[in-house]
């Protein structure tokens, strides 16, 4: 059937290939530990605006913007990333700042009336934030859009949408989960950041979650779920890369 | 049971001129929640099938998917029965209104005009919902004939729409050369005494009142507001100040409404008496016509003029 169901986890497994010529791996990881220092800060003078969400999806933001992202250019491919869990922002705008798309003073200003840097980044504020997210669940539907446009416009474009595991209550993201493989969306890439907690607690205490790969297989995309480390999503990241045909999903698991 | 001319299709006037933009506009996309045959753009799925999409029975994912249509340079238009549209409103408020966007929106079956499917499927409140958010134009044509141009005009403005239209109620009121301008209306009649503004298919409705009316020696003006938002200010103030009365009728709750948006428009304005006339703060019923559904909620001819020219005696 070509579903998906022979995909395999690479969880907890040695990295089998070699990575990079040019030690990108070593400088992310470099880049990483500032990033974590940067982003703790940051979360101390601002009380720790869901710290958890953002420290959780760190490694995910770091290795798409500077490994995913580059490689597409290297390839002709124009990628984008869409942080639907968009409560995550302290990570994305420390990001930002390392990635001098805006000043890290301005990091200060994060949450007052006029700031760009609003709690849940709005689109067109910010280089980069395509449209506004903070309502859960909306993310992968416009995602589509995105992806499919670019196939009727010929584009050669792929979106990298991140998911909440929480997010995963919503139903919208079924509706879309089903829509991405029906119209055969294969540019898009689906990524749950696994962390394991919602707003309330831990998500199997407040709704059943698990398999989230099998429910993506079972809706016909490629899954791998991968652990919540650099080196294992450069190795998904490249996997997924080479599957065409059906949208891809990765499933990043924290702990 | 009450005679009126409401026979014609907007949805069949909806499908036709789908097909025309489509072939002037190459980035205009349909896009479906499973509802083609009853919103007729299965005639836009027939003529191009790489630009019709079908989300299927998923309204949420529906506004979603044209939202991402739109940021990728296309001209979504989404269609789907008013009712259901309104599912996705928190949608249409966080993605295309916050942001927005170019999508373009068109409920059909709205109003009382599903009258078999009954009150799940009568929206009766959609106008209020999408007229509140920032950002956004909505309009009502009254008739086929501004359907079809109101379509035009919408796939021609930059930014979100909501189209709201019936399914085969309409009157036939326009000739095919009148044009039709968002932020303008028009003044089918001109009197004195009392000023009617409606839209959509209880124009023609407003149309036998005044007719009825004149026979008791009133003499009424009726504005066609077919742009909602905004609206004709300037025509509604200038026709508003020579009458002593202001009626609205619309198929729509009259709580949130054109009424309630004509009354605190006026209220700063002029001193002058406003009647909101329509359906009154309850849902729809079940009916085998539609007139049956008119005359059940006392929106005929007759039912308003009587209870205007009461008003108006009491003035």
């Amino acid at each position: 059937m070509g579903r998906g169901h022979d995909a395999q986890p690479i969880l907890n497994k040695v990295p089998s290939f070699v990575l990079n010529p040019e030690n990108v791996y070593e400088k992310i990881v470099e880049k990483k530990t500032l990033a974590n220092e940067f982003l703790n800060d940051f979360l101390k003078k601002i009380n720790n605006y869901h710290g958890d969400s953002s420290r959780s999806v760190l490694n995910i933001l770091i290795t798409l913007y500077d490994y995913w992202i580059p490689k597409g250019i290297g390839l002709g491919i124009s990628r984008s990333i869409i942080l639907s869990k968009g409560h995550a922002s302290p990570a994305l705008y420390t990001l930002l700042a390392l990635n001098k798309e805006i000043d890290y003073d301005e990091l200060d200003t994060f949450a007052t009336p006029n700031s760009r840097l609003q709690s849940h980044p709005e689109g067109g504020k910010i280089p980069g934030i395509l449209f506004s997210t903070g309502s859960l669940g909306q993310g992968l539907s416009i995602a589509n859009g995105i992806a499919y446009a670019a196939k009727l416009n010929n584009e050669n474009k792929e979106i990298a949408v991140i998911l909440g595991d929480g997010e995963l209550d919503e139903g919208q993201i079924w509706e879309s989960i089903s829509t991405s493989y029906s119209l055969k969306i294969d540019n898009i890439l689906a990524i749950v950041d696994r962390n394991g907690f919602q707003l309330s607690g831990p998500t199997e205490e407040i709704k059943i979650k698990e398999s989230i790969k099998k429910k993506f297989e079972a809706f016909g995309w490629y899954t791998v779920e991968v652990k919540n480390d650099i080196k294992e999503l450069m190795i998904a990241l490249d996997l997924v890369s080479e599957i065409k045909g059906l949208p891809r999903a990765l499933i990043v698991k924290s702990g | 049971m009450v005679k009126m001319n409401l026979n014609y299709s907007y949805r069949e006037s909806l499908g036709k001129a789908l097909v025309k933009i489509g072939e002037k506009k190459k980035e205009v996309v349909v896009v479906d929640s499973d509802v083609s045959k009853s919103t007729y753009t299965k005639y836009f799925a027939e003529k191009f099938p790489n630009r019709f999409v079908s989300v299927g029975i998923s309204e949420q994912d529906l506004i979603g998917f044209s939202a991402g249509l739109a940021l990728g340079g296309k001209i979504p238009i989404a269609v789907a029965f008013s009712m259901f549209l309104m599912r996705a409103w928190e949608q249409i408020r966080n993605t295309i209104a916050r942001d927005k966007l170019n999508v373009k929106i068109i409920g059909t079956h709205s109003g009382l005009s599903d009258f078999l499917d009954g009150s799940s499927h009568q929206a009766l409140e959609d106008i209020s919902l999408i007229r509140i958010l920032p950002n956004f134009t909505v309009v009502a044509p009254s008739d086929i004939v501004s359907t079809e141009k109101l379509v035009y005009e919408m796939v021609d403005h930059i930014g979100p729409v909501y189209m709201r239209i019936g399914r085969d109620n309409s009157p036939k009121i326009y000739d095919d050369q009148e044009e039709f301008k968002i932020g303008k209306s028009k003044t089918l009649i001109e009197g004195d005494d009392i000023l009617i503004i409606s839209y959509g298919p209880m124009v023609e409705i407003s149309r036998e009142v005044v007719n009825l009316l004149r026979k008791k020696g009133f003499s009424s003006s009726l504005i066609d507001l077919y742009s909602i938002k905004p609206f004709d200010e300037q025509n509604v103030i200038k026709l508003a100040y020579k009458s002593n009365l202001i009626a609205i009728i619309e198929e729509h709750n009259v709580n949130g409404g054109v009424g309630d948006m004509i009354s605190s428009f006026l209220s700063s304005r002029l001193p002058r008496k406003v009647v909101k006339i329509g359906i009154e703060d309850s849902f729809g019923t079940s009916a085998r016509n539609y007139l049956e559904l008119i005359e059940f909620f006392k929106l005929t001819p007759k039912n308003i003029e009587e209870r205007l020219k009461v008003i108006y005696d009491e003035l």
